[in-house]
């Protein structure tokens, strides 16, 4: 399985804050190693934002050398346009990244982007009022994280694919080209769906860096200042609005006739309890759920380069058009009718397993496990390498570890070991045994 | 034959903010034993709405579940009010829930009929002043 979080050995001192903050406890500490166990990594980035000590970090595909190429063209994430202060129109930006010779490609995002609002629209539409409300595939660590944690939700997860993907097909499709297509990302989940992509077989993107090393080399260019200005491109920038909290949703009414019941929350805990609520059929009433794990939205990615906070208020000031004009909808309609946006592949839950393959055995595993977990301290300490007591305690009965990681069961042990020695240091055998005591 | 899980949760009442930690609890339980995604699901509707009620129409109470090879039996009691009349209680959309729960988006008059839809067995005795006992059984192969 891939993923795109890598671990500096050297670097990792130890400390158990990202075991703790990881949503699917994917992460132990073994030998005094870090390592993440591959089926339970939703790629998401929250250890990244914990480590005090740079030793989590992106594996990214090495910018530099893409750079270089003659003629590299870029898919960029919707972020990348929030992230500079004297870039303030997305068409200087456009502009810059020309004069700089990159291939951009931008009039597919529009159209992909519309293309994704609008299928969403449609399907939300067509469907029955039980199946509501639909969920949001925008964020691949949120799909990730219903396939390992609600697997009963995925039915509800839009399968339309990210309109990223879609904006390559169509550039492929208008150029007939196989060149190397690069995903400028703002998170480690965007870059492993190029690497392992969800709903189809792959990926028609073929490299990803975050948009953090790619804004930081273009700022190191410094100012460019870009001739022929004055031709400002009349540009919708719907599609921007998908760096933050709520663009997608707006999208996607635009494309409504009916007024829609949308709820767009971001950040891991609020992703984590609508998902909950949402399960436990709270959410009646509700269309569509637009979800992100990262605080903010897109903005608030592990691998951007400046504040959310800035970068969400940069997006509030450039202009948008969200009035679809007849021949928009027409051109949406049209790619609609096109095999580019639904999914291929369907998504498959990756369920935990089991404690054993049958139920009886698993029953026999799961009383041991409620035993070993009443004799641990439950202050969840981390010492022991994993996340919990109740993590370890299952661990255990899994045939990984022994209670003795428990710092605490260990010096229990150790002073029982101690009384012991002393009461066994007080018997003698009997040939060295003299009366009055003396030896 | 494994001797049954159980476990027991004492539920509070009136305290909204904790409701769902038992039903999470007994989801992730079976999802352990492998019982399938589906049933998972079940267990875990009837488990939050029986404990939903205990929170907001018996002041608190026992929510008991066990878990054996072939079912899960979830089962509550409490020494609440009572329900006078449980035909009615059990049509959708009748709800006795105070302001305050139904300000917190509960009350809905879905609680007992959703928990018998997910039901294979269900059983509700109620006596006005004395208390409330449910049992509700799903079966792990059907």
């Amino acid at each position: 399985m891939e993923h795109s979080i890598k671990i500096s050995k050297e670097a990792c001192q130890g400390c158990v804050n990202c075991i703790r903050v990881c949503p699917t406890e994917a992460i132990r500490v073994v030998d005094g190693e870090i390592s993440i166990i591959e089926e339970l990594c939703i790629d998401c980035g929250e250890c990244l934002r914990s480590c005090c000590r740079s030793a989590l970090g992106i594996y990214e595909d090495d910018w530099n050398r893409i750079k270089e190429s003659s003629r590299t063209t870029l898919v960029p994430d919707p972020v990348f346009f929030s992230q500079f202060s004297h870039y303030g129109r997305p068409d200087n930006l456009e502009d810059v990244l020309m004069s700089l010779d990159f291939n951009t490609l931008i009039d597919e995002a529009d159209d992909a982007f519309d293309l994704s609002a609008y299928a969403v629209a449609q399907l939300i539409s067509r469907s029955s009022r039980t199946v509501l409300p639909l969920i949001s595939v925008y964020c691949p660590a949120v799909l990730r994280l219903i396939q390992t944690k609600f697997p009963e939700l995925l039915s509800r997860v839009v399968p339309v694919l990210s309109p990223l993907e879609i904006a390559a097909t169509l550039w492929r499709m208008r150029t007939n080209s196989d060149a190397p297509l690069t995903l400028l990302a703002p998170c480690p989940a965007k870059i492993t769906m190029v690497r392992e992509p969800h709903g189809k077989r792959v990926s028609p993107l073929t490299n990803a860096v975050t948009v953090r090393k790619v804004a930081r080399s273009i700022m190191a260019e410094g100012d460019i200042n870009v001739e022929n200005e004055s031709v400002p491109r009349k540009r919708n920038n719907r599609w921007i609005q998908w760096a933050r909290r709520g663009g997608e949703s707006r999208h996607v009414q635009a494309f409504s006739d009916k007024k829609l019941n949308i709820l767009a929350v971001s950040g891991m805990r609020n992703t984590l309890d609508t998902l909950q609520e949402l399960e436990l059929g709270r959410l009646r009433g509700v269309d569509f759920i637009e979800c992100r794990v990262c605080d903010t939205g897109c903005v608030g990615g592990v691998g951007t380069a400046d504040s959310r906070f800035l970068a969400n208020l940069r997006l509030g000031t450039i202009e948008t058009e969200w009035n679809i004009t007849p021949k928009e909808l027409s051109r949406a309609e049209e790619l609609f009718t096109m095999d580019i946006w639904p999914v291929t592949n369907e998504y498959q839950p990756r369920p935990r397993l089991p404690l054993y393959d049958n139920v009886a055995d698993a029953m026999v595993k799961l009383q041991q496990m409620k035993e070993i977990y009443n004799g641990l301290p439950h202050i969840d300490c981390g010492s022991c390498g994993r996340p919990s007591c109740q993590a370890m305690a299952e661990e255990i009965v899994r045939g990984h570890g022994s209670v003795t990681d428990c710092i605490f069961k260990l010096r229990e042990g150790i002073s029982a070991l101690a009384s012991q020695i002393v009461k066994l240091s007080e018997s003698q055998p009997h040939t060295l045994k003299r009366k009055g005591g003396k030896s | 034959m494994a001797a049954p899980v159980c476990m027991e949760y004492r539920i509070e009442g009136n305290n909204f903010m904790v409701a769902g930690t038992a039903s999470n609890n007994i989801k992730n339980t079976l999802k352990m034993l492998g019982i399938q995604s589906d049933v998972c699901r079940r267990a875990a509707v009837i488990a939050y709405e029986a404990e939903i009620n205990l929170v907001i129409h018996a002041n608190g109470g026992i929510l008991k579940a066990v878990i054996s090879e072939d079912k899960l039996e979830i089962s509550t009691e409490d020494e609440g009010p009572g329900i006078p009349d449980i035909d009615q209680a059990m049509t959708e959309g009748y709800t006795t829930a105070s302001n305050q729960a139904r300000e917190m988006g509960f009350g809905a008059g879905m609680g007992l009929p959703n928990i018998k839809r997910n039901s294979d067995l269900f059983e509700i005795e109620s006596t006005p002043g004395v208390g409330t006992k449910l049992i509700s059984t799903v079966f792990f192969n059907k």
